[in-house]
């Protein structure tokens, strides 16, 4: 494959990768423009509403629906009685276990709010009121609440995920200086604005689903499973998506539904899941608690690192919060040991949200570094970079690109970290305590194959057509510069379609890894389609350049020119209509090379395919380092968040305008997860009784200073085909750990529960 | 209770003529009954200001609002912002120029506040554009840049 030169951060005038060109689909979603899913102009729409259960567990004993069906309106009630003849699907990973029946409705309840019914009429009023006339008696059985519930005892440990180099236990027992001390963090949730949902129409035995998705080649293939259609009979549209954080990547039981309802009525239907329905419609991060102990020489010299951590899962399906994704990679340490157990509780089955794993798992070895410094003595910045990883130390790889030392030192100087004084307690402004504190992140880069088609159309235009979808990442925005730049053409001379899986195959947008994926597709593609161009215009009959003599042309600006410009200069439309071509078609993927066609499909349609950080020679993350500074009313306990620098290494960044926007964003949510987020359960009922956004508390425009975002990457090609580290992720990594030790600068109090609510710090 | 009203909504200096349930929503008659779709439901409940139209040139939470007791008013939404020649009102230009959103689900109704913010005299300094935004949720955590766009926009207008 030809490389691009990678480009250093351009300047907003110029549309080039690198640069800070404004997000291309930004005019539609200022002007009311942007049509998301739910808002798609569907005719004759009947509308679904599901009917959660009112226990935390148990059984359903009876449902009597005689009331709801009479109701005005109604179409059709589902009950677990109905009888809906799906399969089980294939997992992320696309391994399906032999025909087996799936059920999206069951009598068994496992978590408070599970749906046990849908009802389907004319308008929404109609079918929310007869939802409320659906009766249900329950059988109630005992609740496990949570992780520290004494009856949690359906315990399960992943030996597989253990982590062991050295002797941890012995280094650690031999240690001078020790720390010991346990985290948690709570339930969290992912709250995009737009609310979960879709629209399914049948035609025949053609399936069509408008739905909110971070991959849309995924669901179709999961929906096909599930309705035992062929692959190519169903599409998912999803040309915006209103954030998804991990929530929108996969189909929901309520999708079945939906669908199932659309075929019998033989009418599209439309599920929209409502606010409340979505903190148990699906699950939100997991609670999660750890153990650390961090050995040490009494200069500050790492010895060992122990980290035992569990969470919590759902009583019918394994999801693991890896509290130990981020610890053996953040420091240079000879013996290290780690565990995981998953904890069984009556909770909707937890789901990824913004770096999952990596992100509890650096509150819990951020905030134990910092507890280490306090107990030698040191500076939190100084003994971070006194036990810098000049190398993986748990794959014994180098890394590819490690700026994290860069990150630490730009970071620290434009927040003005020397002039900290380190006593807790001791800046003061008043009564209001100042703290200061740092928390580092990291995130891996995962790597999978896309395709993209290019189109150069009559008119001259240049369409670059991807499954892919943007949920506010950039992606319209990167595609087109990044085809623009390789094509030799003006950026707005580029249209993007994305969102349907019709279109090329792309991998899922998660893990931080569309971006990378997308544009190495795209830029091949645009390379090729700039090959044929050049190729026609020097053999095709009618093209001005087949007398020039010349052996190769240039495309610049979007004209075709001899390469020392002295000859015709051409556009694309006229270009076309000379060589009597209506347009011109490009598909190229970066699949591994002799990937049969008819594999191709299992890419974009399963992760099974994924390269993870350490699949080549080196080890391949993105880093961050956040400094933090707050301010603690000493008589109220209230802690603000007054001024954030963090700087990244994300390798070299497609579009920093939008990159800062996604750091940003992540730091945000960061904001929140240490001061606010916290999933309230019932000890009851196991219910979430914060289950809506006046109670579950996410930063408002308020709660958030200005935030400085710094790059210090370089592009880094073992990363990707433009030298692009993952970004969306990364910026949460580390917010929490930086706040809470700010916090502790402050007040001399340690808090190692999230969030740092005032009854902990009073 | 189900019976459908006659009403005639003025939305965007037109007329529109529907059919709903009394108990119909401003918003859901917006999004669902006449596919003015630009105004968000983020929440259904008066708590995430995505909804936000001006009524009578008063911002208001559509979704807190029956479509009856806007009958008669004079109703604003996204779509009608920009000039009819298609020239983007300066709030709008200010978010674009400062990517003062991602997903752009909640920008509708950042807008609409914004907008509503200026001419209420409340975008002095910074830290008055957050309080008086902070009725407004942004889970993408766009809220630096729209401090910044709203600080400019006022200074525009
Ligand atoms: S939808 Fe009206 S305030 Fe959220
Ligand atoms: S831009 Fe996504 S919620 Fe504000």
């Amino acid at each position: 494959m030809t490389l691009m030169e990678p480009r250093k951060h351009g300047s907003a005038s110029d549309s080039a990768v690198g640069s800070r060109l404004s997000r291309l689909d930004g005019r539609l979603k200022i002007t009311g423009g942007a049509t998301y899913a739910l808002e798609q102009p569907v005719e004759n729409v009947a509308h679904a509403v599901l009917v959660p259960a009112t226990i935390g567990a148990g059984r359903v004993v009876s449902i009597d629906t005689s009331a709801a069906e009479a109701s005005p309106g109604v179409r059709l009630v589902i009950t677990p009685q109905t009888e809906m003849g799906l399969l089980v699907s294939g997992d992320w990973g696309g391994n399906r276990p032999e025909i087996v029946p799936y059920h999206p409705l069951s009598l068994d309840v496992t978590y408070n709010g599970q749906a046990i019914a849908a009802v389907i009429a004319e308008t929404i009023e109609q079918a929310a009121e007869a939802a409320r006339l659906v009766k249900v008696e329950y059988e109630e059985g005992a609740v496990v609440v949570d992780l520290f519930d004494p009856k949690a005892n359906n315990r399960k440990s992943l030996d597989q995920m253990a982590v062991k180099w050295g002797d941890a236990e012995a280094a650690f027992a031999g240690a001078a200086v020790q720390v010991e001390a346990e985290y948690r963090t709570p339930r969290e949730y992912h709250v995009p604005i737009e609310p979960h949902g879709l629209i399914a129409e049948w035609s025949g035995d053609q399936l069509t689903v408008w739905e909110p998705s971070q991959w849309t080649h995924g669901m179709a293939r999961m929906y096909s499973e599930w309705f035992d259609l062929p692959l190519e009979n169903v599409r998912v549209i999803s040309p915006f998506i209103g954030g998804g954080f991990g929530s929108k990547g996969a189909p929901y039981f309520y999708g079945a539904v939906a669908i199932f309802a659309a075929k019998v009525l033989q009418r599209p239907v439309k599920l929209a899941v409502t606010r409340s329905q979505g903190f148990t419609a699906y699950g939100g991060r997991a609670s999660t608690q750890q153990t650390l102990k961090l050995g040490a020489s009494e200069d500050g010299k790492l010895q060992a690192i122990i980290v035992d951590g569990a969470n919590e899962t759902s009583t019918y399906a394994d999801f693991t919060e890896q509290t130990e994704a981020a610890t053996p990679l953040m420091y240079a340490v000879e013996n290290f040991r780690s565990s995981h157990t998953l904890v069984k509780t009556n909770t909707v089955t937890p789901g990824a949200l913004r770096a999952p794993g990596k992100n509890p798992s650096a509150f819990g070895i951020e905030s134990a570094m910092d507890e280490l410094a306090y107990k030698l003595g040191m500076d939190p910045l100084e003994l971070r970079l006194k036990n810098y990883a000049d190398h993986d130390y748990q794959s014994g790889k180098p890394w590819s690109s490690r700026r994290l030392r860069e990150a630490l030192e730009t970071g620290a100087e434009r927040f003005g970290w020397s002039r900290r004084s380190h006593a807790p307690r001791s800046m003061k402004e008043g009564r209001t305590l100042i703290g200061w504190g740092i928390g580092c992140g990291t995130f891996p880069n995962l790597r999978n194959s896309a395709e993209a088609l290019i189109r150069i159309l009559p008119n001259g235009r240049v369409e670059v057509e991807s499954g892919s979808i943007d949920m506010g990442q950039g992606t319209y925005t990167i595609v087109a510069q990044t085809a623009a730049d390789a094509l030799g053409v003006p950026v707005d001379l580029v249209d993007v379609k994305l969102g349907d899986s019709l279109w090329a195959g792309a991998p899922v947008a998660g893990g931080s890894m569309l971006a990378s994926s997308i544009t190495g597709a795209v830029h091949k593609a645009a390379v090729a389609a700039r090959e044929e161009l050049i190729a026609l215009a020097l053999t095709e009959e009618g093209s001005p350049f087949r007398e020039t003599g010349a052996n190769t042309l240039s495309i610049e600006n979007g004209r075709i020119t001899t390469s020392i410009g002295d000859g015709p200069a051409l556009d694309f439309a006229t270009f076309l209509r000379q060589v009597r071509r209506e347009s011109l078609e490009v598909r190229r993927d970066t699949l591994p090379e002799g990937t049969k066609p008819a594999d191709a499909n299992k890419f974009w349609t399963t992760m099974a395919n994924v390269q993870g950080p350490t699949a080549t020679d080196f080890s391949v993350h993105s880093w961050g380092a956040h400094f933090v500074e707050v301010k603690v009313d000493e008589d109220f306990g209230t802690v603000r968040v007054s001024r954030i620098v963090s700087a990244f290494d994300c390798g070299l960044i497609y579009n920093p305008k939008l990159a800062e926007s996604q750091w940003r964003g992540g730091i945000i949510m960061g904001i929140g997860q240490a001061l606010l987020e916290e999933g309230l359960i019932d000890p009851r009922n196991g219910r979430v009784i914060n289950n809506n956004l006046g109670d579950y508390l996410v930063p408002t425009n308020a709660d958030v200073p200005h935030i400085e975002v710094i790059s210090v990457g370089e592009p880094d090609l073992e990363a990707s085909v433009l030298g692009g580290k993952g970004v969306g992720e990364v910026g949460i990594v580390g917010v929490a750990p930086a706040i809470a030790n700010a916090v502790f600068h402050a007040t001399g109090k340690r808090i190692r529960d999230l969030p740092l609510t005032l009854d902990k710090i009073l | 209770m189900t019976d459908p009203i006659s009403l005639n909504l003025k939305i965007n200096g037109q007329s529109h003529a529907l059919d709903v349930e009394p108990r119909v929503t401003l918003l859901d008659a917006l999004r669902e009954h006449l596919h003015l779709t630009g105004t968000k439901k983020g929440c259904d409940q008066g708590q995430c200001g995505a909804c936000t139209v001006f009524v009578d040139g008063r911002r208001v939470l559509s979704c807190l609002t029956l479509a009856a007791q806007a009958e008669g008013a004079e109703i604003t939404t996204i779509e009608g912002l920009a000039g009819a020649d298609g020239a983007l009102h300066p709030v709008q230009e200010a978010f674009l120029e400062h990517d003062a959103f991602q997903c752009g689900y909640c920008t509708p109704g950042q807008i609409m506040s914004a907008v509503a913010c200026i001419k209420e005299g409340h975008a002095g300094s910074e830290a008055e554009i957050r309080e008086y935004m902070s009725g407004n949720l942004c889970r993408c955590g766009a809220y630096n840049s729209i401090v910044a766009a709203v600080r400019q926009a006022a200074e525009a207008v």
